[in-house]
């Protein structure tokens, strides 16, 4: 028994070893085939001949003609009068050229489709230099040379053209004037002329003629044309799914942030922004359509968010958003859409240039609470807060009057912020690449360097290398392989101070240190100050007195992939992919002992009265390595009016995380060695993930009007109990190019202002196995390492019974229905898009509830696929592009709505109909605030003595006059949780509205550009320092300057003076005004801030001529400059989550920039 | 056309591929172990009986600073715990405990010891043991904190019939619950080591601990259950009758002598240092040879399993980290420690005239007292890890005027001095100031004198003491007084006080319900037993009625059992600044009402046993619910 299956095993392990391999290996050798098959193949074509007496070079035109053979040779070797009788009926163009040839003592040699005439002696030589495909080896075969010059239709000399002999590999590309001269066989020449952008033009050059001048027509569409959609391209009036894109235009213009997420502010309709922390390598909150994180993918492999926000913004071509059925095709994650990453890629047959993209800015915070900078307010206040709590103070105005005066030690101010805040802080980015390509390969190749510092002091410091390095190169006509080489190092590095973050005491200390607080003792930065709270005392957050963090991810991603095209069947076309990504993370992390002096003006003397003795050494290191395996055929080929296409694919993927984190408490705070002796902590953690699908899609088109697209994808997931393991998903889409219907065209006539509308739609089942589960929950058994008990004085590493197993639950159902529109109106001057959008979610994890097992069972039923909710909006997008005189503008804006909600649950039960009210979320919208209703401010102690409800649960003897009123919903005179209603949205989430505007006007060289982008329907909750006054005993916020007082603060009968803020308390947040979220402290937030603005300048061809350069611009270019929004009179950044309005928030960016093209 | 053939190529080795598609998705787990693994290997067990131990209940805990000082024993110097001091006692729902996954998990391990074939008769007979144990002490937490509760002794299952009412069980009667404890704890006494050196896996002597604490509590309910008629259920899951008393009392006196007589191990009182305070201090961190103790949560340096306790309340200047001092004993509890002389006296402050006493030595007024107070609470004018505890609230000057600061270490000037000096604490008190001494006050129990034990990366590995032999000698005193035997009661507890410096022994007429309800609180103080002393005696009701105290009220009726106790109180410290006075440089005190206790707690009758949750009624029809709620 056991040995059979000893063989079975080992066949497997075999079978999985080798059959990526093998595939791989099948595909270069039929590469290796195709060399001399190909050859092969076009001598066996089948000819017919009827020639008598006939001109050979005649007779080789006809076979042409007969064939997609070209033939080579020199006019030497075949003079015209040689001529020659052959009458042959479907034979083998070999057998032909045989006969043909060998009585002329010539010999020919076939390569692909061309087919070299030669001198039968030195036959070896030559074929081997035609192999090598040297230009000079053509030259010698041929006599003639085509010169000439490509000019764009405005007359503009057009370089870097790529012109092609058809039917050969002979080519050239046009100089900086345009100039090209081509070397070519005797006789008619077809060129073929390319260059993107430009519609592709063949001419027909007689024998007679050297000399041509071409025209190229600007292609419209060029840019936007192709799109890249899953596991493959298509042209954008086929698609039928919404999909949306931004190409590297719209990003390079954006230098607000180190990381690709934070460039993506309003320019995709239904991509939803937030971007609540903005320190140097922060990442922005990005959605599509609220549906939940998205699945990235890169060059053809899913990756993560952190691969996806960290690869250099030069080297991207273009982001592509799936955001409908059309996501399915990427399977297991796309459930909430799928972000497709291009990166630049070289194109054959261009001129190598050589560009260079820098810029260089300063930063500062957008915006963040201000203090009130004053010991002698400060000191006031907590007077009168305290006389306002207890009615006593043990503060006098003599005291006052010396914080007033400010002179004598410990009465003076020190202003924290502007200590701690250091202006203009600089980013800067220098990209260089080189591109290019011959005939058969290309290459893009680029390096960049971002570094951004933050404007806490300039210790705290991100920094990013990446290299980018995209080859492509076409070994035969049949065949194609890539690699894709993506790395990167990434730095972030800071003091080590105390906290999880870093970046926090920096902030928090403008809200904790006191104004009278000074950061060294006497003044004198030998000695830093004991301010009993010296963790925010700024003076010690660097790194000579802190210590260090430093955090190094160092990323390699490497795709090789090979495209063969099967011969003997047109539109068939295999493709392998082999991915490699390996990312290594080492943090070391070191927090100083230190120590800190209180200064002694008796004897003039600095003693030690704080500090700390506690050193805290941590390295982490972590390795995450995934292999992707893709095989992929694709078929695609038009019959007519027909076209067909079928793309198969079989995909895995696997992955392995291991971490491993150390902790020591070292002797010194000199060696950054960790020793066993000294260590106290070591976690170790090694995660597999493996996923596998495969997937089939095809589509139809008939006459470009009609457009159907059918896909299905199963996937399997390690995660799922095995039996569960496998999902299937597919989906469907159509699309109507109304517009290209006949009756239509008659209907609205040829001058309509309509030039092209599609109408689409599409429905497609999605899956995810993110349900919540961990991928061994169906398993039974034991958890172990749960935590050390201490027995016998040992520690033991403990273990806990699983509990019950869960292996009913498999993936859940993510059905996207989608319904769009593409048109472009008055002469494709006005193009748009309009999306209506419904996602149900069904199988979504909960318990049934009509079964009530007692809590004494001591486990819960275990959860099952059936909850459900939906996420529904629409969202549109218009553009329209102008020109007046020499002015092109353009004017663009998109926006969205979207919303979720929770449908249902498995039969529900509520205690009472509060409960159900409060708790229920049957039909509900999801990331509802619930709060008080705050109906007013008490104007008068009498009303307060008067007020029947009993509103701080004390019979209001804590409230004055500015206390918050709360409605009282339930009218029982008293305010409690009962008397809570919705009064907002989410406050950590996705903004349920999003838009962006696009302004671009150029003129001549010159151009300007202005993006702007929004948000409404989110929320954000001021609390904790943005709340109520001298929260852990800190500094006063500016806010509350604006407050209820008395007019003489000591004495309680003297009148009361209104304000906005409720009348100062001291750091008690346990007040009525302050415990309760109510609509007083909720705001439901709307902005627009202004994103990009550019003014550019590009030098004018004639400059450029003369510098020998292809391009040079210089930019000015602010981001985040301005904001219009309501959160302004708070002090805090518009796109906020923290509730204490200390997160780092974003920042305004001045730059300066050049981009040369050589 | 044999080109044609690629495709079918290329699509067999597509599906070969597949072929080993569960092979590929099969990723082995790397913390899991199987039933086999663990029922198979002492070591693995152990771990699995580790995690069980792990998870024993406590009210109070190192591990959870505020839960081993409420009740107004202490102020929580801690500006987030403020709210403790301004509310009006407690809701239904605290202390509230339902924890059946426990309980199934340590029946599982029961179920399952029970039925290995791999593991010795001998570890499995102490690993069934030490699991019935870990589960009787859990019932007897559900006990005390909710009053009868199911009793499941076997693991349940769901059938998935759709009727899960053969899974409903009513709660057990409250006695019926400490019979199963008491029981339990006999059942297995034998089957556990009789060794003192033992103290983190269960031995004889905790076994009889146990059952001596749950015999004594169950006799005092029922004893004393008769004063609170309005907390008790008809069908007996709250209240026990007052006929079972003289029964439980004599078990729990049994059970103790049972440890006293040195059957369960060699147990004494810990006596090792000559400081007696300083002893007192000593047995809650002297893990050698201390023979008092005889179960606790240990902790170990450098295993994982530390905790913060002495980084949150160790005094709070000269700390490792930015921050200590939050449990701040209160002058209420201060004054409830005696005199040498075994009378009760307050904290002279002022002399009868009511004219301030003055001290030439911070630390002179609390002289003559007690020595457990040194030894619970960190005083003025004494030190920790070799560092004066420098707590005072400021100068008074010969006018009578207060000079202080609002900052640890506060300079200000003197009046006719030049230059500014240090005005106040660096451990305060300062009113509203966390983390200094508020109450004028640091606590002393648990804190670990080992440098270190401070800073958050290491850590105090201080155990926690769950039964100690003077609980014991107390428990045995209880009963011997609830049960006639007033000359026995009195030789246990003097062996207790002895130890405080009490020398003069109690006669057996001393011994009232209000010496042993003294005695517990000052001993046991901090270490969770004061809740459950008052609930059980019906008097916290009395205790906490939600009455403010004022300075007056302060010094009434110590040493009364029912003295109110419903707002912590302060005792500050003043130097004399007056330099011609004799009295310059002497010290002076002030009780004081802290202006953050604004709320006086009420211990409402329906906080006697908590509430249970609606959840737990509705999936089990057959809970009813706690009286008073």
């Amino acid at each position: 028994m056991k040995k059979v299956r000893r063989i079975d095993d080992l066949l497997f392990t075999l079978m999985r070893i080798t059959v990526i391999q093998c595939f791989l290996a099948c595909l270069f050798v039929g590469m290796s085939l195709a060399h001399d098959g190909r050859g092969q193949s076009a001598l066996s074509q089948k000819v017919s001949l009827n020639a008598e007496n006939q001109d050979i070079k005649k007779i080789l035109r006809q076979l042409e003609k007969q064939t997609n053979v070209t033939f080579v040779f020199s006019s030497k070797l075949i003079q015209s009068e040689r001529k020659a009788t052959i009458k042959v009926q479907s034979s083998q163009l070999s057998t032909v050229l045989d006969q043909l040839l060998k009585p002329l003592q010539l010999d020919y040699k076939a390569t692909d489709n061309l087919i070299v005439i030669k001198p039968d002696r030195s036959a070896e030589k030559v074929s081997e230099v035609i192999e090598n495909k040297t230009d000079e080896t053509i030259n010698e075969l041929v006599d003639r040379t085509i010169s000439g010059t490509v000019k764009e239709e405005n007359g503009n000399a057009l370089p870097g053209v790529s012109i092609v002999l058809k039917g050969s590999q002979v080519g050239a590309s046009s100089d900086t004037d345009g100039k090209f001269s081509l070397t070519v066989p005797n006789g008619e020449a077809t060129l073929v002329l390319s260059f993107v952008g430009f519609l592709s033009t063949e001419i027909i050059v007689p024998n007679s003629q050297s000399q041509v001048d071409v025209t190229l027509k600007v292609d419209d569409k060029a840019l936007e044309e192709v799109v890249v959609v899953g596991y493959g391209t298509q042209r954008k009036e086929s698609l039928t799914g919404a999909i949306a894109t931004v190409t590297s235009k719209d990003l390079e213009r954006v230098h607000g942030g180190s990381t690709v997420s934070s460039g993506l502010a309003g320019k995709i309709p239904g991509v939803t922004f937030r971007m609540p922390d903005g320190r140097p390598g922060a990442s922005a909150n990005v959605q599509i359509r609220n549906m939940g994180n998205p699945l990235f993918v890169i060059d053809g492999i899913q990756q993560d968010a952190g691969q996806f926000n960290n690869i250099s913004p030069n080297d991207i071509e273009s982001i592509t958003v799936l955001k409908d059925a059309s996501a399915a095709i990427y399977g297991v994650r796309a459930a909430n859409g799928v972000v497709v990453v291009t990166t630049k890629r070289g194109k054959t047959g261009t001129k190598n240039t050589v560009n260079l993209d820098a810029y260089y800015g300063v930063q500062n915070w957008s915006r963040f609470p201000n203090v009130v900078n004053d010991s002698y307010q400060w000191m006031a206040g907590k007077a009168e807060a305290e006389m306002n709590q207890f009615g006593k103070t043990s503060i006098t105005q003599a005291e006052l009057d010396k914080y007033k005066a400010g002179t004598e030690p410990g009465y003076q101010t020190f202003n924290w912020k502007d200590f701690i805040v250091k202006r203009n802080s600089p980013l800067s980015s220098v990209n260089l690449n080189m591109t290019g390509g011959s005939d058969k390969i290309s290459y893009y190749i680029s390096a960049t360097r971002l570094s951004q510092n933050s404007v806490l002091g300039r210790e705290f410091t991100f920094e990013r290398s990446n290299i980018q390095s995209n080859v492509d190169a076409n070994i035969t006509d049949n065949l194609k392989i890539g690699v894709q080489i993506n790395g990167r190092i990434e730095i972030r590095d800071q003091p080590g101070i105390p906290g999880g973050d870093d970046y926090w005491l920096p902030r928090f200390a403008i809200l904790r240190n006191r104004p009278f607080e000074r950061p060294y003792a006497n003044d004198n930065p030998l000695y830093l100050n004991d301010i009993k709270h010296n963790e925010t005392n700024w003076a010690y957050n660097n790194k000579k007195l802190g210590g260090y963090q430093t955090d190094i991810w160092r990323v390699l991603q490497s795709n090789m992939n090979a495209e063969y095209k099967i011969p003997g069947v047109k539109g068939l076309v295999a493709r392998g992919m082999y991915s490699y990504y390996i990312a290594d993370q080492v943090m070391n992390g070191h927090e100083y002992t230190y120590q800190a002096y209180t200064y002694n003006p008796s004897d003039d003397t600095y003693k030690v009265t704080g500090g700390s003795t506690n050193p805290w050494r941590e390295r982490r290191t972590r390795k995450i390595i995934r292999n992707v395996y893709q095989g992929q055929l694709n078929y695609n080929n038009t019959f007519g009016k027909n076209t067909f296409g079928a793309t198969f694919v079989a995909e895995r993927q696997e992955e392995r995380d291991q971490e491993q984190w150390a902790h020591s408490v070292p002797s010194n705070n000199v060696l950054p060695l960790m020793y066993f002796a000294t260590m106290d902590t070591y976690d170790d953690k090694d995660n597999q993930l493996a996923r596998i699908g495969y997937i089939g899609r095809v589509n139809y088109n008939y006459a470009n009007r009609y457009y159907v697209e059918l896909s299905a994808r199963r996937d399997a997931s390690w995660k799922f109990a095995p039996d569960r393991r496998v999902g299937y998903f597919p989906s469907a889409s159509a699309g109507w190019r109304v517009t290209e219907e006949q009756f239509i065209k008659n209907l609205i006539g040829d001058h309509s202002i309509l030039d092209d509308l599609k109408i689409r739609g599409s429905y497609g089942i999605l899956g995810d196995d993110d349900i919540g589960i961990g991928p061994y929950d169906y398993l039974p058994g034991y958890n172990y390492n749960q935590g050390n008990a201490i027995l016998s004085g040992n520690a033991v590493v403990t273990s806990r019974d699983k509990g019950q197993i869960i292996n009913n639950i498999s993936w859940f159902k993510s059905k996207i229905t989608d319904v769009g529109a593409d048109f472009s109106l008055l002469g494709t001057k006005l193009t748009g898009t309009v999306d209506y959008f419904y996602r149900l979610r069904t199988g979504l994890r909960g318990r049934k509830y009509d079964i009530l097992v007692p809590s004494e069972l001591g486990y819960s039923l275990p959860d099952e696929n059936v909850n459900s909710d939906s996420q529904q909006g629409w969202e549109g997008a218009l553009t329209y592009n102008g020109k007046a005189g020499s002015i092109n503008y353009s004017v663009g804006g998109n926006v969205s709505f979207t919303r979720s909600k929770f449908i249902s649950s498995y039969k529900p039960i509520f205690n009472n109909s509060w409960d159900q009210y409060r708790n229920s979320s049957e039909g509900r919208f999801s990331s509802i605030f619930w709060g008080f209703e705050c109906i007013g401010q008490f104007q008068s102690q009498q009303q307060i003595n008067e007020y029947a409800v009993n509103i701080d649960g004390q019979g209001n003897r804590t409230l004055l006059p500015g206390d918050l009123i709360y409605k009282d919903v339930n009218g029982d005179a008293k305010i409690d949780d009962l008397d809570q209603r919705p009064i907002g949205y989410t406050t950590s989430g996705q903004p349920n509205v999003n838009f962006g505007l696009n302004f671009a006007v150029s003129w001549k060289g010159i151009s300007f550009n202005a993006d702007f982008s929004g948000g409404a329907m989110y929320s954000w909750n001021q609390s904790w320092e943005q709340r109520w006054a001298y929260q852990n005993d800190g500094a006063l916020n500016s806010i509350f300057l604006d407050r209820w007082h008395r007019a003489d603060p000591f004495d309680l009968n003297s009148e009361w003076i209104p304000g906005k803020y409720p009348a100062l308390r001291y750091n008690d947040g346990g007040h009525s005004n302050y415990n309760k979220n109510s609509t007083f402290w909720l705001h439901n937030v709307k902005y627009i801030r202004a994103r990009t603005i550019e003014l550019g300048y590009s030098l004018p061809k004639s400059v450029l001529e003369k510098l020998k350069m292809q391009r040079a611009r210089v930019y000015i270019n602010g981001y985040n400059l301005f904001s219009i929004d309501n959160l302004k009179k708070f002090g805090v950044d518009p796109e906020i989550a923290e509730e204490n309005g200390l997160q780092y928030p974003q920042n305004k960016f001045v730059n300066v920039g050049i981009s040369l093209s050589i | 056309m044999k080109k044609i053939f690629y495709i079918p190529a290329i699509l067999l080795l597509l599906l070969s591929w597949s072929c080993n598609d569960d092979e590929f998705l099969d990723r082995p787990p790397t913390s899991i172990l199987s039933e086999e693994q663990i029922w198979s290997d002492d070591s693995q067990v152990l771990s699995l009986l580790g995690n069980l131990y792990n998870r024993y209940y406590d009210l109070g805990t190192v591990k959870d600073w505020p839960s081993l000082g409420g009740f107004n024993e202490a102020f929580f110097s801690n500006a987030g715990s403020y709210g403790d001091f301004q509310n009006s006692g407690w809701n239904l729902d605290s202390w509230r405990t339902w924890d059946y996954t426990y309980i199934r998990e340590i029946n599982l391990f029961i179920q399952k010891c029970t039925a290995a074939d791999k593991l010795s008769t001998a570890s499995k007979d102490r690993f069934l043991a030490e699991a019935r144990f870990l589960r009787a002490s859990y019932y007897f937490e559900l006990v005390k904190r909710m009053g009868g509760v199911p009793l499941v002794l076997e693991p349940l299952t769901y059938d998935f019939s759709g009727n899960p009412s053969y899974l409903q069980q009513p709660r057990a009667k409250e006695s019926e619950i400490y019979d199963f404890i008491i029981s339990e704890a006999e059942a297995i006494k034998d089957k556990l080591p009789a060794n003192s050196t033992e103290k983190s896996r269960v031995t004889m002597a905790a076994a009889l601990a146990m059952e001596a604490r749950a015999a004594l509590y169950a006799g005092s309910i029922a004893k004393y259950g008769v004063n609170t008629p309005q907390v008790s259920l008809a069908g007996g899951e709250v209240g026990i009758p007052a006929t079972m008393a003289m029964g439980y009392y004599t078990k729990a006196l049994t059970a103790a002598k049972e440890i006293i007589s040195g059957k369960a191990g060699a147990y004494a009182l810990y006596t090792k240092k000559p400081d007696l305070s300083e002893n007192f201090a000593s047995i809650f961190y002297d893990k050698a040879n201390n023979s008092e103790v005889i179960f606790v949560d240990d902790f170990k340096l450098k295993s994982g399993k530390v905790h913060g306790f002495t980084i949150s309340n160790q005094p709070r200047y000269g700390a490792e980290e930015e921050e200590g001092g939050r449990i701040n004993p209160s002058l209420n509890f201060v004054e409830a420690f005696e005199k040498l002389d075994n009378t009760f006296a307050p904290i002279p402050t002022t002399d009868a005239a009511g004219k301030p006493l003055y001290y030439t030595n911070q630390v002179d007024i609390f002289a003559g007292r007690d020595a457990r107070l040194a030894g619970t609470v960190m005083l003025p004018g004494t030190s920790f890890k070799g560092r004066a505890v420098d707590i005072w609230a400021g100068y008074q000057l010969a006018n009578g005027t207060i000079l202080s600061g609002d900052d640890r270490g506060a300079q200000k000037t003197l009046p006719g001095k030049t230059v500014p000096e240090q005005v106040v604490g660096f451990d305060g008190p300062i009113d509203g100031f966390e983390f200094t001494a508020q109450s004028g006050f640091y606590l002393r129990k648990y804190l670990d004198p080992v440098v270190g034990s401070g800073q958050r990366g290491v850590q105090s590995e201080v155990w926690f003491v769950r039964y100690r032999y003077a609980e014991v000698l107390l428990n045995a005193a209880e009963a011997a007084f609830e049960l006639g035997q007033g000359a026995d009661a009195a030789g246990y507890m003097n062996q207790v006080r002895t130890r405080a410096g009490l020398v003069t022994p109690l006669k057996a007429s001393d011994i009232t319900f209000d010496r042993i309800a003294h005695e517990r609180r000052v001993e046991l103080a901090f270490e969770g037993h004061y809740l459950y002393d008052m609930k059980r005696w019906r008097i916290a009701h009395l205790i906490m009625d939600g009455n403010t105290i004022n300075a007056a009220d302060l010094s009434k009726d110590l040493g009364k059992a029912t003295k109110r106790n419903t707002q912590p109180w302060a005792l500050w410290s003043y130097k004399i600044y007056d330099p011609t006075s004799a009295n310059n440089g002497k010290w002076i005190y002030r009780p004081v009402k802290l202006s953050r206790v604004t709320g006086a707690d009420r211990f409402q009758f329906g906080n006697y046993y908590t509430s249970i949750a609606d959840d737990v009624i509705n999936n089990n029809p057959k809970i009813v619910r706690n009286p008073n709620q």
